[in-house]
């Protein structure tokens, strides 16, 4: 069924290009999850670098697909990192933490700020001292990272992902977002 | 370009609604699309595009029916079974609407008849299954700057878009420079 749903999306944009009416989905990555059976946006901008429509393209004529596709030796490539993947927004991110067992919250941000404010049931573990090896965190566990604006969590995130941790979650626009969207009581700084 | 009387009739729902009306579905016959891919996504992509009035619609592929496609290809019947996917996808179409002209290409798509193919078409909607065809669609697009609206499958996850560096947006490759190793392909 999947495929329909999918299928018939496709037709929707296909029709509303040539009606010219509407809001396309470009520039707009939709994805599609059955299982969780949710929609997610993430916006796709032009890479200025693209080896196809970039600024210095190399790529001026049509070549051997075959060989693009097949000359990638497996170990040296490596799944390209998507910040955007790991990004929920303060809602989903507290619905997701309350129905995830398996959660652990992590804060990355200072010691003084943790003071200021934190969410509940969080652990601290400063970017300043934050290493993977070291940080006990367990790789069966679903870790949801948040610091202040969300800049600093997603670089901790990289880490732990280099390091082979696949269930990860940021919190976006931070705990400032967070302040503002569920938690009017606590304080912004 | 004009409506016949049984097309207006047929249409009716669309040319009463401002956003489509004369104007549009006009738009629609007059509209050219190449789908690659008459499998999952070719066929409620080739079915709906049909039924809506679109007046040209190319389907390439160069499958043939197998039992294993009928639990989601659903505009193949079990009695298409072994015939090319192309015939039986635009017999299902016709079958609902005989008004539009139906171009199949039973063939794969490659280096060689890309071009030309897009060439003849306004829009280019990818429902292919595999990398090296999608990289190649995304280039040919590219290159005779036709819309590209792409969907993609797997397992339970969905993916779709629109690419349209012509018009200022990404393409494929903006996305995804490099195909996955292969190890990862899903097969």
């Amino acid at each position: 069924m999947l495929p329909g749903v999918v299928g018939l999306i496709q037709a929707t944009e296909v029709i509303k290009l040539i009606l010219d009416n509407g809001v396309p989905l470009k520039g707009r990555l939709l994805l599609y999850d059955a299982m969780k059976m949710n929609f997610k946006e993430v916006s796709v901008s032009k890479d200025p670098e693209c080896a196809l429509c970039g600024i210095s393209a190399t790529i001026t004529e049509l070549i051997d697909y075959t060989k693009f596709c097949d000359a990638k030796p497996v170990t040296s490539a490596q799944e390209e990192f998507n910040s955007e993947s790991f990004e929920l927004s303060p809602f989903e991110f507290k619905t997701a933490l309350e129905y995830d067992p398996t959660a652990v919250l992590i804060d990355v941000r200072e010691q003084y700020e943790w003071e200021i404010c934190h969410i509940d049931g969080a652990r601290l573990i400063p970017t300043s001292s934050f290493d993977p090896k070291s940080s006990g965190l367990s790789k069966e566990s679903s870790i949801y990272l948040y610091c202040y604006k969300g800049q600093r969590s997603i670089m901790a995130l990289k880490e732990l992902w280099k390091a082979g941790y696949t269930n990860l979650k940021n919190l976006k626009g931070g705990i400032d977002l967070w302040a503002e969207d569920i938690d009017p009581d606590m304080p912004q700084y | 370009m004009t409506l016949n009387n049984e097309e207006i009739s047929r249409y009716s729902r669309h040319l009463t609604l401002p956003e489509v009306g004369m104007g549009g579905q006009l738009k629609l016959k007059e509209a050219k699309i190449l789908m690659v891919g008459a499998g999952g996504l070719g066929s409620p992509l080739g079915m709906y595009l049909g039924a809506v009035g679109i007046g040209k619609l190319g389907i390439v592929d160069f499958d043939v029916v197998d039992h294993t496609n009928l639990h989601r290809q659903i505009a193949h019947a079990a009695s298409d079974e072994g015939r090319p996917k192309v015939h039986s996808l635009r017999d299902t179409i016709l079958a609902g609407n005989s008004n539009i002209e139906i171009d199949v290409h039973n063939t794969r798509l490659d280096r060689e008849n890309v071009m030309e193919l897009f060439e003849q078409y306004d829009v280019i909607a990818d429902g292919s299954d595999n990398f090296e065809t999608r990289y190649l669609i995304n280039d040919a697009a590219y290159f005779t700057k036709k819309p590209l609206v792409s969907a993609s499958i797997f397992r339970f996850h969905g993916q779709i878009t629109i690419f349209d560096p012509d018009s200022g947006g990404p393409c494929y490759r903006c996305l995804y420079s490099e195909p996955p190793p292969a190890a990862l392909v899903p097969s």
